[in-house]
């Protein structure tokens, strides 16, 4: 019983994601070319996420403790770390699932297999983030894998999603591939595969094996791709340019969020031994170089883009190099470290989000917000819609008092305190550039007005929408204003997070 | 589907009304409304005083006669307010001469939460400025107004009390207490002033932009109160968590400023703007990260971005050099100093009137504040060390090469750009001379070079509202059209070429004696004054010499011909400056006699900390504290914060 409540969060989300499937087969079909009528599938997408949030938040409240997780281990690890990445993984979804309510019908997308489809891939996220073995993890990470590469290539008649949905499929199957081959070598080197039992097996002397090293760095190439890591990134811009808006909200919240998570928990219960955290020996000079390439690179590219949704795919590259930055800071101050990047991840969640919803409701069908040039003069046309998409634009640019700036604030902060300075250093030239091309959407938006007879993106109205603004403007608001409750909380479920006993 | 689409597009006009294109609120005469709000504000605080002081009451109500009836065609109610603001002015004057006459009675008190009144007013305005609707522009300007008022209003009981050596109105609420972050703040004599001329200039830009600003008046205020609020909070900040959030948020009502409502090259000059900021003040940031952290670790404690606490650390020399470069960095580039002055000319240029005169009084204040203020604060040792190095760049890229620049200039807007370079020179001269006279005159000259350029923009700004150009060439004779301008701007420019009896004569006089004296500018001080001096003669040079140009001869430009003279908006809104120009260069002590403590403060500590660690490479040991300080405000903590900051103690011991 005990094992069910622990696993109640999963349950919600998988359940209700079949039995979102029975209602779209059941539900009245329109004609061909026809507007859908309004079945409610995005408001029960949105309920059943937010309801599994509510679960995992519920049994953190509980406490972990009095659960009894020992039959999920060592496949999951269900602690506060997993309850935590959780929340986190069904807040962005559902912001997503929202979004996904007014652009869908809007674009003439709205078939019900997409709701099916991101529950599902949340349902890996979630997996994944609470993964305690290499298989559990694989399988976590192809459900959540496969459900967004349907996602992308959803608008089935774009040639331009299907180019980026097949570029996402191959380089993340190939990701998946360099992944499980890791895993297969790490076997081979220990006879394990939970991450517990190779954590114990990499501390013994012994553990430096040359073949354990080999599978290791397959596995952080691996884990590379999937967080769009330069230069493994190559995918992304493609993917999410391609992807219908709420698909590309998915990838750039949940999807990351659970490829974190998995980073996390993989560096910190298998490799987590000192030796291998060490600056001479182990994994940190590859994931600072990895910070310090994504980030500058991601920036510099992203001031050039003339698509916002290109830049705004750019800007989550470079708020990945942000996150490797905090993992490299691991090494010195575990549990800070691991803290500010939980933090972090939940403000890069909402602000994101919101960004994403914005620049979808700036558009509407055959007008939608492309390039920098549709939405000049927004600021005069919609000012309530420009304002949004300003506001997260500036927590992500990191301008007080919004979240974003508490998260690279407490991300930053670990840096320093474990002796990263010229990485932090860089990481903050970077912020300067990235506040350039987040400016440059409100300069067009504010500052400019549209030539004479140019395309104009025309705000559509969206309930869902709207309510998903709101929500995550109220989240970066709180966050932005009172983040001591959240990041004690981010701490908690930190010092879990290595500890890998499942609580 | 097709209603569908018109649905959308009706959307998509409604909110066009009250916008610029259609419906600009009625030009023409100035309205009574703000005029009235200004007199009945200046009323009450006038009859609040004369209830106050029966002494005054003489000098004050003949002044506010001689001022209401002044000949000329005006309005009662622009009569009202002029004689309103010369009584307050005057009044001013009255309460506060001979400054130590503060000292006799009851001292106001300095319970409760007075200076977050000052920093939240105007930010609640800026809320509430949301909440108002678009297509009514007067119920705006005169919330704007009002918001700005209260805030001057509540500035002024903080005169009552002699600031002396210490903070006042100190308040210290644990924030986030785990990672040390406190909502400090509190007002000294250095910051005092400052606070006040924010909170006496923002009005006045706001009043003079309602007559030239026409477009999207909403954001405009909004943009307005929210950088009132930023600024006073940056003075007041004694966190420097806090003073960066403030430092940050002044940023982007700035941006928009020049990016919206600025002239042809706006944007460009709005991102050069940002740029060069944010890129300083990122530097700072990890900086002030790495002081926290250095906190911790000297204290075995939590972090603490308290100003004394960190000012208490010791750290080597090699690291502070670049923690204090980092800092410099960022209030250099804001000052600005050569050769980060570039963002400035472009910035002045393209800026509307009233963003030209908040960045130039205010906004670069912040610079010099903030280098007296925390760079030298705490790191006096590297702060003194570099001094004359800086002395000089002051004093030859500053000083002497802004006035040569100035010089050049065919630009009315980038030539006082110029010349705000080379008075913040004179400022940083007095900083890094830190002398006694030179502290109090650097304080004080940045007050004045708040007023005097804060007048000239204002000034040029009535002139480009009718020409729409920038050229000096484009002038000339306008003294015959316009005696009143005229003789208006050649004041302000007097007081900015530093003319006995005007305010800039006081400041740059106790600036160049002051740096006479130094200790700290090193074997070449005697060199610096002179080259300050040597300003002192370039100024008037480039500033005469465009009063020449300007206003007399014949005039050249037939359209320059039959200009109206100033407007009762634009001379309301200039009286207060013309008039505070002569009060301080007449009672330069009502000022100084605050100033005073404050300074000989900042001067004792950066020599005690110097004197303890003696030699070039002072200190080489770990970081470690020196022990705090009496007058430390801190000593009234409550007592919440140690149990507070205890669990957070094992997530530090990693």
């Amino acid at each position: 019983m005990s094992t069910l409540l622990a696993l109640s969060p999963f349950f919600v989300v998988g359940i209700g994601a079949l039995l979102l499937m029975l209602a779209e087969a059941f539900s009245r079909q329109a004609p061909k070319g026809e507007p859908q009528a309004d079945h409610g599938l995005a408001v029960g997408a949105a309920l059943v996420l937010f309801t599994g949030g509510a679960f995992a938040g519920g049994l953190w409240m509980f406490g972990v403790d009095h659960l009894d997780v020992s039959g999920a281990a060592p496949w999951l690890l269900i602690d506060r770390f997993s309850f935590f990445f959780d929340m986190v993984i069904c807040l962005g979804a559902g912001l997503a699932a929202l979004v996904a309510g007014g652009y869908l019908p809007e674009h003439r997308l709205d078939r019900g297999e997409f709701y099916a489809l991101l529950l599902f891939a949340t349902f890996g996220a979630m997996m994944l983030a609470a993964a305690g073995d290499a298989l559990t993890l694989f399988l976590g990470l192809e459900t959540m894998s496969i459900g967004a590469y349907a996602m992308t290539a959803f608008r089935r008649t774009s040639p331009r999603a299907t180019e980026g949905a097949l570029k996402y499929f191959l380089l993340g199957s190939f990701a998946a591939a360099l992944l499980i081959y890791g895993f297969a070598l790490i076997y081979g080197a220990t006879g394990h595969t939970d991450l517990v039992g190779i954590g114990e097996a990499a501390r013994t002397p012994a553990g430096h094996s040359p073949l354990l090293i080999i599978g290791a760095v397959l596995v952080l190439v691996g884990m590379a791709f999937k967080v769009s890591a330069v230069p493994f990134h190559a995918w992304t811009p493609d993917a999410y340019e391609g992807a219908p808006t709420p698909a590309t909200t998915f990838m750039a919240v949940a999807v990351k969020t659970g490829g974190f998570a998995m980073f996390l928990r993989v560096l910190l219960v298998a490799l987590g031994d000192p030796k291998w955290t060490s600056w001479a020996a182990g994994w940190p000079p590859i994931v600072a170089a990895l910070a310090a390439v994504t980030m500058t690179f991601a920036n510099l590219v992203a001031g050039r883009q003339e698509s916002v949704k290109r830049m705004l795919a750019y800007s989550s590259i470079a708020h990945a190099g942000y996150l490797l930055l905090g993992i490299t800071a691991i090494m010195r101050m575990s549990s800070e470290a691991v803290a500010s990047i939980l933090f972090y991840l939940l403000v890069y969640t909402v602000s994101t989000a919101g960004a994403f919803g914005a620049l979808a409701i700036c558009g509407s069908r055959d007008r939608e917000a492309v390039s920098y040039e549709d939405l000049a003069g927004l600021g005069r046309r919609h000012p309530a819609t420009a304002l949004a998409f300003s506001f997260f634009l500036l927590s992500l640019a990191g301008i007080p008092p919004t979240a974003g700036f508490f998260g690279k604030w407490f991300l930053f902060k670990a840096g320093i305190e474990s002796g990263l300075y010229w990485l932090v250093i860089l990481a903050l030239i970077n912020s300067v550039i990235g506040s350039y091309y987040y400016l440059r959407v409100l300069i067009y938006m504010y500052m400019r007005e549209p030539a004479a007879g140019a395309p104009v993106a025309i705000p559509m109205r969206s309930g869902y929408i709207t309510a998903a603004l709101i929500l995550s403007a109220v989240l970066v608001l709180v966050l932005g204003l009172t983040p001591s409750a959240y990041l004690d909380a981010a701490i908690t479920a930190a010092a879990y997070a290595a500890s890998g006993s499942g609580g | 589907m097709a209603t569908a689409d018109t649905a959308h597009l009706s959307h998509g006009h409604d909110p066009g009304v009250g916008h610029d294109d259609d419906a600009p609120p009625p030009a023409g005469p100035p309205s009574i409304k703000p005029l009235a709000i200004v007199g009945l504000f200046a009323l009450l605080v006038a009859t609040a005083g004369i209830a106050i002081v029966w002494s005054g009451v003489v000098p004050v109500v003949l002044a506010a006669l001689v001022a209401a009836t002044l000949p000329g065609r005006r309005s009662a109610g622009g009569r009202i307010a002029m004689g309103a603001i010369t009584g307050a002015i005057v009044l001013f004057v009255v309460c506060l001469w001979p400054g130590e006459a503060t000292l006799e009675g009851e001292l106001p008190s300095e319970a409760g939460h007075h200076l977050s009144w000052i920093i939240g007013l105007p930010i609640a305005g800026a809320i509430a400025i949301l909440f108002l609707p678009r297509q009514s522009p007067k119920l705006l300007q005169g919330t704007t107004l009002a918001f700005m008022f209260a805030t001057l209003a509540l500035t002024l009981p903080v005169l009552g009390v002699p600031m002396g050596r210490t903070y006042h109105f100190a308040e210290d609420i644990a924030w986030m207490p785990r990672f040390g972050i406190h909502y400090h703040v509190a007002v000294d004599g250095i910051s005092l002033w400052l606070v006040v001329l924010s909170a006496f200039i923002t009005p006045i830009a706001a009043y003079a932009s309602f007559g030239s600003i026409r477009t999207r008046i909403k954001d405009w205020c909004f943009a307005l109160l929210l950088l009132e609020g930023a600024m006073i909070g940056s003075f007041l900040s004694l966190d420097l968590f806090l003073f960066y959030v403030f430092w940050e948020l002044m940023l982007i009502p700035m941006y928009v400023m020049i990016g919206v409502w600025g002239g042809t090259g706006r944007i460009k000059s709005a991102i050069k703007f940002f740029l060069y900021t944010m890129f300083g003040s990122m530097l700072m940031l990890g900086a002030i990260l790495y002081m926290a952290y250095a906190y911790a670790r000297a204290s075995g404690g939590t972090p603490s971005f308290d100003y004394f606490d960190l000012q208490r650390v010791l750290i080597p020399y090699r690291m502070q050099f670049w923690l204090w470069a980092a800092f410099t960095l960022a209030f250099v580039i804001k000052v600005p100093m050569f050769p980060v002055h570039t963002w400035l000319p472009d910035a002045h240029t393209e800026a509307p009137t009233a963003g030209s005169i908040i960045l130039a009084a205010v906004m670069l204040k912040a610079g010099t504040y903030g280098y007296l203020r925390f760079a030298m604060g705490i790191f006096p040792e590297v702060a003194t060390d570099y001094a004359p190095q800086l002395g000089g760049v002051a004093v030859l890229g500053g000083i002497i090469y802004g006035a040569l620049c100035a010089w050049k200039q065919d630009d009315v807007k980038r030539l006082i750009a110029y010349s705000s370079v080379a008075h913040l020179g004179y400022v940083m001269l007095g900083i890094f001379a830190l002398t006694q006279a030179s502290l109090e005159g650097s304080v004080l000259q940045m007050v004045n070079h708040g007023i005097s350029t804060g007048l000239l923009f204002l000034l040029f700004g009535v002139i480009y509202d009718r020409r729409h150009t920038r050229g000096i060439d484009q002038f000339g004779g306008l003294a015959k059209p316009m005696p009143l301008y005229a003789a208006l701007f050649i004041i302000a420019t007097l007081a900015s070429v530093g003319l006995p009896t005007t305010n800039g004569f006081v400041g740059e006089f106790m600036i160049i004696t002051g740096s006479f004296m130094s200790h700290t500018l090193g074997r070449m001080v005697g060199m610096q004054a002179v080259g300050a001096a040597i300003g002192v003669i370039l100024g008037a040079v480039y500033m005469l010499m465009v009063v020449q140009k300007m206003f007399f001869g014949p005039v050249t430009n037939k359209e320059n011909a039959h200009l109206p003279d100033m407007t009762e908006r634009e001379l309301v809104a200039a009286t207060p400056l013309v008039l505070m120009i002569f009060v301080i260069g007449l009672f330069p002590n009502i000022f100084l006699s605050q100033i005073k403590g404050a300074a000989a403060r900042v001067k004792d500590d950066v020599e005690a900390r110097v004197d303890a660690h003696p030699g070039p490479k002072y200190f080489e040991g770990p970081i470690s504290l020196s022990p705090p300080r009496a007058e430390s405000p801190r000593v009234q903590k409550p007592a919440v914060i140690p149990s507070a900051d205890a669990p957070a103690a094992p997530a530090q011991a990693h």
